[in-house]
């Protein structure tokens, strides 16, 4: 079924404004829903008449609805943007690899999201909070624009008191921010982890997840225990049409999450 | 100056590793100080004449923009250095900072820290060079915002 070409009927719930240009998804299925998935996943999502677009799920495995951020930069992502309650959305899906929580049950736990990067990192924070005392330390690292273009702000107190250490970083801000200013990888610089027994995830912009993988590394962390998030041209979302090629991985297939190890290598590639 | 324990000012991370005599020294130049959240540091303009090795806490460099509220160039914690506009002409403060919370520093005078870099060349190359790594990091931190990583993808008609 991870296989279906034809988009499920999906119904928006409820639209929520994440910031000025991000919208945050609620949805249920009308008739057969998609099958069940895991943290890390995306969608195809459909605008009826308009376009179809991958978009990253960032609800809990465990919730009732599939909900779903997405950021307004072009025609379809507008238009999904724009739905509201009773709207009929077209969604195929989950594709590609996951998050992989499991594998850091036992350990400490390091999420480091850049913008819009933290939807797609918080199916994979919400899983663990689930399980709680399967994990120990839970950092999260967020960097934003602004403090305005900062998404899920409403839920940041509510992780905190669940026992998650929560930093956040903006590029710019007035006086009376409390939070810090700069970029993210000076938070990871700062934070109190013991890289031996770290599990990394990063979500964000390309030169941040860089950037950050390289800030981990040289805090000890290695390669193998560092897992990113990778986007590129997702169409089909089945790896038949290659739109999504980085090097010898279909990334809607093989990624969108892969280890650093695995990543690295072809992130220094500039013609991919 | 008031005594500072030279091990307790070798814990710091802008000193680690500088050898025990050269340390001492520098504790004789050192004051440990406790300030409130509001207190200001200094103020764009002033004359340059402290570093801080801040210990605890968080310290907001701000520029005053005519019109608006003041802008955070960049926050300061535990671990960091704060103040380096006294390394070169004309010791003027170049931002503000405010401390956002209670914050714990060691603050040197740099009229003695000079003096002392003066006298012990080899001191002297060290906070030098050590001087230079904040200022790169600062610098290398500061291009990668002007990247302006999480605004919206140009205006691309193609964008999905």
């Amino acid at each position: 079924m991870s296989q279906q070409v034809m988009p499920a009927r999906y119904r928006v719930i409820s639209s929520h404004g994440e910031t000025h240009d991000t919208v945050t998804l609620a949805l249920q299925p009308v008739g057969q829903p998609i099958p069940a998935y895991q943290p890390g996943q995306f969608t195809m999502l459909y605008a009826f008449g308009i376009g179809e677009v991958p978009i990253s799920i960032s609800g809990s495995p465990a919730g009732r609805d599939l909900v779903q951020t997405i950021r307004s930069v072009g025609a379809v992502t507008r238009a999904l943007c724009a739905a509201g309650p009773g709207q009929m959305i077209g969604v195929r899906g989950p594709y590609g690899t996951s998050w992989d929580v499991a594998e850091a049950a036992g350990q400490d736990v390091l999420l480091v999201a850049g913008g819009i990067g933290l939807a797609p990192l918080r199916p994979a924070l919400l899983a663990m909070l689930e399980a709680r005392p399967m994990y120990r330390r839970i950092t999260v690292l967020i960097g934003a624009r602004s403090p305005e273009e900062l998404v899920f702000a409403s839920e940041l107190d509510g992780w905190r008191a669940r026992d998650v250490r929560v930093h956040v970083t903006v590029d710019r801000a007035t006086a009376g921010w409390p939070g810090h200013v700069g970029v993210v990888t000076q938070l990871i610089d700062r934070a109190d982890i013991d890289p031996a027994a770290t599990r990394a995830l990063l979500c964000g912009p390309e030169v941040m997840i860089r950037l950050a993988a390289r800030a981990l590394c040289a805090r000890g962390v290695g390669p193998e225990r560092i897992r990113v998030s990778l986007e590129r041209n997702m169409r089909c979302g089945i790896a038949e049409c290659g739109h999504c090629q980085l090097g010898p991985l279909l990334l809607c297939r093989d990624g969108p999450v892969i280890s650093y190890q695995r990543a690295a290598p072809l992130l220094a590639v500039q013609e991919l | 100056m008031t005594d500072v324990a030279p091990a307790l000012l070798a814990k710091h991370a802008f000193l680690h590793g500088l050898p025990a005599p050269q340390v001492a020294a520098l504790a004789r130049a050192t004051r440990q100080i406790w300030v409130p959240a509001g207190h200001r540091f200094f103020e764009e303009g002033g004359r340059a004449g402290q570093l801080w090795l801040i210990t605890a806490g968080h310290v907001a460099l701000d520029i005053q923009v005519p019109g608006r509220a003041r802008l955070i160039v960049e926050t300061i914690g535990e671990g960091d250095v704060m103040g380096l506009s006294w390394v070169s002409a004309p010791q003027e403060w170049q931002f503000g900072a405010e401390a956002i919370q209670p914050t714990t520093a060691f603050e040197l005078d740099t009229a003695a820290l000079t003096a002392l870099c003066e006298s012990d060349p080899v001191l002297g190359y060290q906070i030098t060079r050590r001087l230079i790594a904040v200022a790169v990091r600062r610098l290398q931190a500061t291009r990668i915002r002007l990247l302006d990583l999480y605004s919206a993808p140009s205006q691309n008609p193609v964008a999905p």
